[in-house]
């Protein structure tokens, strides 16, 4: 077998499988945010200080995604003197994200049972 | 902050109309936001540079803009990889033939002659381009059809395991082949040695047809060619499998074959034509139009018999390989087709 990766292949190669393993995760995250609800501003704030930076041009069209899946509820309101959309999880989405943490910690009890066996 | 609404405006212009209004108050909204935190950090208000900043950071408009609109394609990932291979056909089968065809008109019909070179490649490329392009466009517009409605149809879905193709053996004559090609030889040898040894094709009271002499000594090496291509076929069938010696053999009598055929092009084959009741002026005519055209085609036989000899020079390559190649059945349609 070859083995002939190069180093920048090799970063650009990480980088696609990190940002496919985080796609999923950013979604549950998202969704398990917005149990309170947020503007997309201090949602993107809320996720980053808990050590998920996301950027903004990811996370609008998400929230317009999972918005259009009705698994959220957004409403346009004044705050601060300015118009703010604030997005929350709707009855939907509530028992989808269930789902989604059940699934989640399936999965990481078995990735977690694979990592001690090797 | 007029950096702001041009930014905005920028991405507001590649996105739907009823969507773009909503969109852009919300991006507006963000981006204010995010500029009134970096103006609390640093404790003044933002420059230029600053907003300049918060913007590159953000992505070129278009970029932004394509995150919010749906993924769309023209040829979705199930339906490419047909897409491709139906291309590579299209072009092979096709667009290739195509451009020989042109080469052979522009060769030989006087009125499609080229003025000069230039004309000529000129006037090649063009045609090239088209048949490139409608051929591109043509399979490309079908497949997008295809990919639109038919796909939804669940068409891909609807297959049975025992339709799969056999497996393919590296280097396996199939039978059918051998069988075919035995009883062919087998008939244009009889009818070879029966009608075509002699010189005089035909010798009736109404008609002669008179070859030149050289005919003799083709005619001859025709049958030991066919006699030793029977036998390889008569192996090939018992032993349904190429090997290095076979393939050598095939090798030798296709180049003996095909250069005889590009002699006898060049010989003036045809000697002596007599109908009854047409003038011997007349005759003469028709001698030389064969023979002139003979000629003509002697470029065309090269090139057909190149191909056949690199496909059997291949062969041998890849049975020394132990690999299968799947145009190796080319080659026999070619003979048995000039053969007969």
């Amino acid at each position: 077998m070859k083995n002939s990766t190069k180093p920048e292949e090799s970063g650009a190669l990480y980088e696609n499988l990190r940002l496919e393993l985080r796609r999923g995760c950013l979604i549950v995250a998202v969704l398990a945010q917005l149990k309170t609800e947020r503007y997309g501003y201090t949602l993107r704030k809320a996720l980053a200080d808990d050590g998920l930076e996301i950027d903004e041009s990811t996370l609008y069209p998400l929230l317009r995604r999972l918005e259009t899946q009705g698994l959220l509820v957004s409403e346009w309101r004044e705050e601060d003197k300015r118009n703010k959309r604030f997005y929350k999880l709707s009855p939907e989405g509530k028992r989808i994200l269930k789902q989604l943490l059940e699934e989640w910690r399936s999965i990481n009890a078995s990735l977690e049972q694979i990592l001690h066996e090797e | 902050m007029e950096l702001i609404e041009r930014y905005l405006q920028a991405v507001g212009f590649w996105l739907p109309k009823a969507q773009r209004q909503d969109i852009l108050d919300e991006l507006s909204e963000d981006i204010r936001s995010q500029a009134e935190d970096k103006e609390s950090e640093l404790g003044r208000k933002l420059t230029d540079a600053d907003v300049e900043g918060i913007l590159k950071q953000r992505g070129s408009p278009i970029m932004v803009a394509n995150r919010y609109l749906p993924q769309r394609h023209l040829i979705g990932p199930v339906l490419f990889p047909i897409y491709r291979l139906v291309l590579k056909m299209a072009f092979l089968f096709y667009a290739i033939p195509w451009l020989a065809v042109w080469l052979c008109i522009s060769s030989y019909i006087p009125s499609y002659h080229a003025q000069t070179p230039g004309d000529f490649i000129v006037g090649a490329l063009h045609g090239l381009w088209m048949v490139v392009l409608y051929t591109f466009a043509s399979v490309t517009f079908g497949f997008a059809v295809l990919e639109k409605y038919a796909l939804k149809s669940g068409f891909l879905e609807k297959w049975n395991p025992r339709n799969l193709p056999a497996l393919r053996a590296a280097n396996r004559i199939k039978r059918s082949n051998s069988i075919t090609e035995i009883v062919a030889l087998v008939v244009t040898c009889i009818w070879w040695v029966s009608f075509m040894l002699s010189p005089v094709m035909v010798n009736r009271p109404d008609v002669r047809i008179v070859l030149a002499p050289a005919w003799r000594y083709y005619s001859w090496w025709i049958v030991a060619l066919i006699a030793v291509t029977i036998a390889t076929s008569f192996l090939n069938l018992l032993r349904p499998y190429w090997t290095c010696f076979r393939a050598g053999m095939r090798l030798a009598t296709d180049s003996i074959g095909w250069g005889m055929f590009a002699w006898l092009c060049k010989t003036n084959i045809v000697a002596e034509i007599a109908v009854r009741n047409v003038s011997p002026e007349k005759t003469l005519q028709i001698t030389n139009a064969i023979n002139f055209w003979m000629e003509r085609s002697f470029p065309i036989i090269v090139v057909i018999g190149v191909i056949i000899v690199a496909i059997d020079v291949y062969r041998i390559f890849r049975v020394k390989e132990g690999v299968s190649f799947p145009l190796f059945g080319l080659a026999s349609i070619c003979r048995i087709s000039i053969t007969l």
